[in-house]
């Protein structure tokens, strides 16, 4: 294991700057690794144009493929004509070019020719066998080559697939999946070398059986997709939206690759049937949201009309709300099985075939079931893997259902013998193994998560929003439970009574959660009531109140590490601002949104990021530098698209670290607070030099100049003008130190004010209807 | 004695007073209607209603209607009584001028209708439902037909009715059976049983427009599958005149403990030609806005009663002489003291009094809502006026109504056991005042709609309308001087509120139970700080005008002696409410079914 660590990864070169070749390549460089990356010469003038071109089409790309304008510095672009002795230069070669096994063998001649020994040469095939792509070449190449399948897109998709063969170094693939897992953020399952590996093997299977299973049952698209939504686990666009998202002609393409290779007895060649509507739509460049239109589309013609495609007729017409399923249906798999009619009907043609299916790749595919389960939740979004819908199902039903329908029962279900595939015991998650006995699941080193802490522990305290957890070593952690992680009266309250007991018993603190917002800031909908009923009182009780807590988050006796993931927004910033020290996720969005529904940070927010403008380096002398840049930050409402970009924004520290794999964040975490606790003393509050009334003039007259232009709406003008107010120093002098209390002071005042402003109240309540800024 | 004078004074003060900085702003599409010119329409419309219809109110109620052979013969009067009204245009009061009608203000013809319904509450019902049945039309009916009926509805000679209760449905109108065949040249012809329909028989006018909630043949189950039809009662021939009887007949007409002197009809349509209203099975809309619009006026009539209870109570308690006064006589002339000397008389004359000016006062900020929600001068004002509209209908349907039987009852009280005597009088304010808190949605419906609808609607923007003004007045005027007591009540009820606005918030949101359970006790509570509120704005013009040493001076140390009588003896109902509500659903629902 040692090798690992010695022999980083130090630059990567990816042949093929395709749609996945190129978002390879910026998620390396989002690493902070250099790459190379190379396509044919195409244009004899311009030798570099397919990867250049690759290049301004990520930089442009949404959702964004590079998490920093410094990332994609990083990433050097070539040709394979001209550059590709420069593989030498690099550690792993990464291969993505056309699916073509002619193409590909012509390709590794070359590489074998120039490549370092040693250099780790991997193919992104999505479908050839390894056995194929290494056939013809030397022992030595054999050795260093296997399959890295990532998935789209590759900055986000967190699963990658790692196949490697009988010839294969494992020392090398366990260091390159060492680089994947910790440095590009991917959850490592190894595959067996068969057709489709693992999650395109399975997902194929359930997205044709679902649109046959459609046809069969005379289901409209929208009735298909509400059933195979949200109430089965899977992403809500259900089967028809989600293959409008992927491209309606990628399905023969997956299909052609997978009938080739598949053995002549595997179930998906009875199942993988053209339909004729399906051929004509993609005839006609109905090829789905990237075409012009799917099977859903926006008429633009009727007033941006939402239609849908009547599967029987083929012809568009208005899209219709499909009867609601009973509310047991959408949470209980039994209960949407047991649906009387199509509904039941079509939801076991899915489950019951795909699961079946599965089921059936165990042991020729995978090792374990957790495998087949990683690969569905990580490489389709799955809420649940198979093996857990099918203990959400019940084993034993299942199989019973099957054996009425008269359908083969596969081996790996016959050894559950109705019992569950994972079960907790002892406070450990464990797996059924083929064997037939439970196995503890084992995370990888530096895998820590509060889901496994919880199994075996209490809360040491709890409410209804919030809760304390012992997570070993003398550190606590803080987890918000509330819906979004919005922050309400629970969580601050749960703050002041966390800070005594963790100053007595623990050494340390993290506040940490595994929602999927790390919060979305104060509970808006809470406020705006408390608005409507004037109630005045409560809301300033509820803005000290958060003053206080997180003052006294920033002031305890022991260090507090924020370990954001996903949306730190308002308050969910405020808290990342106060901590001492902040272990990001890569995908961190923070940001203090409060000027988009019409107030100003209120828990100290601006007060913080003023302290850390005013101590960077590099502004021009004064105060008003820093005043402006804060300014500018908060007044629009600007929420960085990565934890890179929240550093280069003020709201991470150039001290704070990112963790670039989700599950290694609560760990890396913990480290750095333990690193802080020896000799901690807290912080000494900051001061600030603040420009006062001259310097909000200079502000609002910058306001005027948007307003002038059409860029800063009236209300905008409002709410600008308030955020002066505060972060100017409000009646301050020059020659005047403004302590931190006032600052606080004044944040209250702008923000009770601010409550009261019907445009305000507007902007919220339209916030809340329809999660989207009013711009009034 | 059945004894009434319109309370002029109150109703000017209410009108030109009290609700100029209600932020509607002056409407100027009633530029024209000065003070002076309402006064005259409040003085003509008083004289009409004590010496026209008051006279009948008793005897109508003795005699009631007449049913012969599907014909309905309304009592001795009415008739002649109708038609002084007509040509007086009072039917058309508020109506749209476009269709002949006067375009007044709402803040003046709400009161005029209590005057209406404080002397004559069942002839109130005739044109009343007219009314809705023309704002339906014109909101939602093609210009065919608005051109075709409203001119003469508008005119009175034709009246309307709303048709929604079946005989198997009322409050649940998802089960209507009625149903409406496309007859194939854009009329459909309309099937089914309605009853409890005011008015939909009567010998006042030539024809009757009935709006019939029914199901068109490819309509969806429940609420979303009803569409709205006009029926009239007869057709045009070929020559044009409106001879032809349609398919609409009445069958009977309800023996009832009040309002006797309004038909409340059968009909049974038997494919009676019709035309649909607005769009396919979107009636319940359409219907929902002359509902909507009929419930605050049902509210004035709780109003109307009370008033007349009150008038009748104070008569009678000046005029019976009974015992002597507990701190010694005070009509030594007289065999007795009249009873009105007495603590627990003046308690309930009192209370009447209260009530009534209370509700006065609410009615003239909603009236002045309802223009506004219309012809305010911003976006905003008509958000905010039509905001208010929403959230306060079901209060003043349910309080007003509910406080209008408590009102009645006290004045037959006040009357000793000669109050059970029909020729008392006032024991029929007691059976006409009860029919108030049933129809149009009964009053249990009202707080439901309350709790279940208004409070959560637009993430509960409809609350702002209220609470904020409220809110502004308390701190305004907060702090010592002569408006501390009255502002430190109202703090306190606000207050409690507030709290119990939050708790059914969050209670509702997790068990809807709590929310219905909480929800009369809420309306009530919500009611009686919206009083507690337009008293203390009373009362501060009312020192005001004392301090300047202006006008009615007496009027105006009255409005305060009533206000602290409101503020010490009625408002303290609101800390009851409150612990009411705190109390949760738990005993409401402990009991088992079998159990009771």
């Amino acid at each position: 294991m040692s090798s690992i660590a010695t022999e980083p990864v130090r630059k990567v070169c990816v042949i093929g700057a395709g749609v996945m070749g190129a978002g390879i390549a910026a998620q390396v460089a989002n690493a902070g690794v250099p790459v190379l990356l190379l396509d044919i010469v195409r244009d004899p003038a311009d030798r570099n144009a397919v990867a250049a071109g690759a290049l301004k089409r990520l930089q442009k790309a949404e959702p964004a493929a590079f998490m920093s304008k410094r990332a994609a510095k990083l990433v050097e672009v070539g040709n394979i004509e001209d550059d590709l002795a420069r593989v030498a230069e690099c550690d792993w070669v990464i291969e993505a070019i056309i699916e073509r096994l002619d193409l590909k063998h012509a390709l590794y001649e070359k590489l074998e020719a120039v490549r370092r020994p040693g250099t780790a040469v991997t193919s992104n095939t999505s479908t050839i066998p390894l056995g194929h792509l290494v056939a013809g070449r030397s022992e030595g190449f054999a050795r260093d080559f296997f399959i890295t399948h990532f998935f789209n897109p590759p900055r986000y998709m967190r699963l990658l697939e790692v196949v490697a063969g009988p010839a294969s170094d494992a020392a090398l693939v366990a260091r390159i999946s060492d680089f994947a897992d910790r440095a590009l953020g991917k959850t490592i399952v190894a595959c067996k070398d068969t057709p489709g590996f693992l999650a395109n093997r399975v997902g194929t299977f359930w997205l044709q059986s679902a649109v046959n299973a459609a046809f069969d049952l005379g289901l409209t698209v929208e009735e298909a997709d509400a059933i195979a939504g949200k109430p089965m686990g899977v992403p809500k666009t259900g089967i028809f939206g989600l293959v409008d998202l992927v491209g309606i002609d990628l399905m023969p393409h997956l299909k052609a690759s997978l009938t080739s290779t598949l053995p002549a007895d595997d179930p998906y060649h009875a199942i993988a049937i053209d339909h004729p509507l399906i051929t004509r739509m993609i005839g006609e460049g109905l090829t789905g949201r990237k075409g012009k239109g799917g099977f859903y589309r926006i008429n633009r013609e009727a007033g941006k009309r939402r239609e849908a495609i009547d599967l029987a007729s083929g012809e568009y017409r208005p899209q219709a709300k499909p009867a609601s399923l009973p509310s047991a249906a959408q949470k209980d798999l039994k209960a949407l099985l047991a649906l009387p009619g199509k509904a039941g009907a079509y939801a076991w043609a899915i489950l019951g075939a795909t699961l079946t299916y599965a089921a059936s790749l165990l042991p020729q595919a995978a090792d374990d079931v957790v495998a087949i389960d990683a690969a569905m939740k990580l490489g389709y979004n799955w809420k649940y893997g198979p093996f857990e819908l099918i203990d959400r199902i019940g084993g034993a039903d299942f199989v019973a259902r099957l054996e009425a329908d008269g359908k083969a029962v596969p081996e790996v279900l016959r050894i559950a013998a109705g019992r569950p595939f994972y079960r907790i015991e002892a406070g450990k998650r464990q797996y059924l193994g083929l064997d037939g006995a439970y196995h503890d699941l084992v995370r990888p080193d530096g895998v820590l998560l509060l889901e496994d802490i919880k199994l075996g522990a209490k809360p040491i305290i709890r409410n209804a929003s919030a809760a304390l957890w012992d997570i070993g070593d003398g550190v606590a952690a803080l987890e918000f439970t509330s819906k979004m992680n919005a922050i309400d009266g629970e969580i601050l309250k749960l703050i002041g009574q966390a800070v005594p007991l963790v100053a007595s018993k623990f050494k340390a603190l993290v506040v940490y959660n595994e929602g999927s917002a790390f919060s979305a800031g104060a509970n808006l909908g809470l406020a705006l009531f408390a608005i409507n009923i004037a109630a005045w009182g409560e809301i300033e009780k509820m803005v000290s109140g958060g003053q206080m807590a997180l003052k006294a988050l920033k002031y305890a006796p022991f260090p507090v590490v924020a370990a954001p993931a996903g949306l730190a927004l308002g308050g969910g910033c405020e808290i990342v601002l106060h901590a001492d020290a902040v272990q990001a996720h890569a995908e961190s969005y923070i940001g203090l949104v409060e000027c988009g529904v019409g107030l100003v940070p209120g828990w100290g927010g601006c007060g913080e990021m003023l302290a850390r403008w005013q101590a960077a380096k590099g502004l021009p002398k004064g105060p008003v530098p820093a005043v402006s840049k804060v300014f500018e930050t908060i007044s629009t409402a600007t929420v960085s698209k990565s934890a890179a970009e929240a550093m280069d924004l003020g709201f991470l520290r150039p001290t704070d670290g990112i963790t670039m794999n989700r599950d290694r964040l609560l760990a890396d975490a913990k480290a750095r607070a333990l690193a802080l606790a020896e000799g901690y003393q807290p912080p000494a509050p900051p001061t600030y030099r603040l420009p006062g009334a001259g310097g909000k003039a200079a502000l609002e007259l910058a306001v005027a100049g948007f307003r002038a232009r059409g860029m800063a709406t009236p209300h905008d003008a409002v709410v600008a003008g308030h955020l002066a107010d505060v972060l100017t120093g409000g009646e301050a002098d020059l020659v005047d130190t403004v302590a931190e209390g006032d600052l606080l002071a004044l944040e209250r005042k702008a923000f009770l004010a601010l409550v009261r402003h019907p445009g305000t109240q507007n902007r919220i309540e339209h916030m809340l209807k329809t999660g989207k800024p009013l711009r009034n | 004695m059945q004894v009434y004078s319109a309370p002029l004074r109150d109703m000017q003060f209410v009108l030109n007073e009290l609700h100029t900085d209600d932020g509607f702003g002056d409407l100027s599409a009633f530029a024209e209607i000065t003070p002076e010119l309402a006064e005259a329409v409040l003085t003509e419309a008083a004289k009409l209603c004590e010496n026209v219809l008051l006279p009948l109110n008793r005897s109508g109620d003795e005699e009631g209607c007449h049913f012969e052979n599907g014909v309905v013969r309304t009592p001795a009067g009415f008739k002649d009584a109708f038609r002084q009204f007509v040509e007086g245009g009072w039917n058309a009061l508020v109506l749209p001028a476009k269709w002949g009608g006067q375009g007044l203000p709402e803040a003046l013809g709400k009161l005029v209708e209590e005057m209406i319904c404080a002397t004559n509450v069942s002839f109130s019902l005739y044109p009343g439902l007219t009314n809705g049945a023309i704002a339906a039309i014109d909101a939602y009916a093609s210009d065919t037909l608005k051109e075709t009926y409203l001119p003469k509805m508008v005119g009175g000679e034709w009246s309307g009715t709303m048709c929604l209760t079946e005989p198997h449905c009322g409050t649940d109108l998802g089960l209507l059976r009625t149903r409406a065949e496309p007859a194939g040249d854009g009329s459909y012809k309309v099937s089914g049983a309605k009853i409890f329909i005011s008015a939909g028989e009567q010998d006042l006018t030539d024809n009757i427009v009935h709006l019939v909630l029914a199901r068109l043949p490819d309509a969806p189950r429940g609420v979303k599958g009803i569409s709205l039809f006009l029926v009239p009662k007869f057709l045009p021939d070929a020559a044009g005149a409106w001879s032809v009887r349609n398919g609409a007949h009445c069958t009977m007409i309800e023996h009832k403990m009040g309002i006797k002197a309004s038909a409340t009809c059968q009909m049974l349509f038997e494919e009676a030609t019709g035309w649909l209203v607005g769009e396919p099975h979107r009636g319940l809309e359409a219907m929902f806005t002359m509902m909507n619009a009929e419930r605050v006026g049902v509210g004035i009539q709780g109003l109307g009663i009370g008033e007349a209870a009150y008038q009748s109570a104070v008569w009678y308690a000046k005029e019976r002489v009974q015992g002597r006064s507990l701190s010694g006589t005070k009509h030594p002339d007289k065999p007795a003291d009249p009873i009105i000397v007495h603590p627990d008389v003046r308690r309930m004359l009192l209370t009447i009094r209260a009530w009534n000016e209370g509700c006065r006062g609410i009615a003239g900020w909603i009236s002045r809502a309802l223009d506004a929600e219309k012809h305010g001068e911003t976006p905003e004002v008509r958000q905010r006026a039509a905001d208010l509209v929403a959230l306060m209908t079901p209060v003043v349907k349910a309080l007003f109504t509910d406080l209008g039987l408590e009102s009645a009852s006290l004045a037959v009280q006040c009357y000793g056991g000669h109050g059970f005597i029909r020729e008392s009088g006032v024991e029929q304010y007691m059976r006409d005042a009860r029919i108030a808190m049933l129809y149009e949605g009964t009053n249990g419906i009202q707080a439901l709609d309350l709790v279940g609808r208004k409070m959560p609607a637009e993430m509960g923007r409809y609350l702002r309308s209220f609470f904020h003004p409220v809110s502004a007045f308390i701190e305004e005027n907060g702090g010592e001087g002569a408006m501390a007591p009255f502002v430190t009540g109202l703090k306190r009820a606000f207050e409690a509120l507030q709290g119990a606005t939050a708790m059914i918030a969050e209670r509702g949101m997790k068990d809807p139970e709590e929310a219905g359970a909480a929800s009369a006790d809420y309306l009530r509570l919500l009611g009686l700080v919206a009083m507690a509120y337009t008293f203390a704005k009373s009362v501060r013009i009312a020192q005001a005008r004392l301090a300047g040493g202006e006008g009615d001076l007496a009027f105006y140390k009255a409005k305060i002696d009533t206000a602290r009588f409101f503020y010490d003896r009625l408002l303290p109902q609101a800390t009851a409410a409150f612990l009411a509500i705190k109390a949760g659903k738990a005993s409401i629902m402990a009991m088992d079914e079998a159990a009771f």
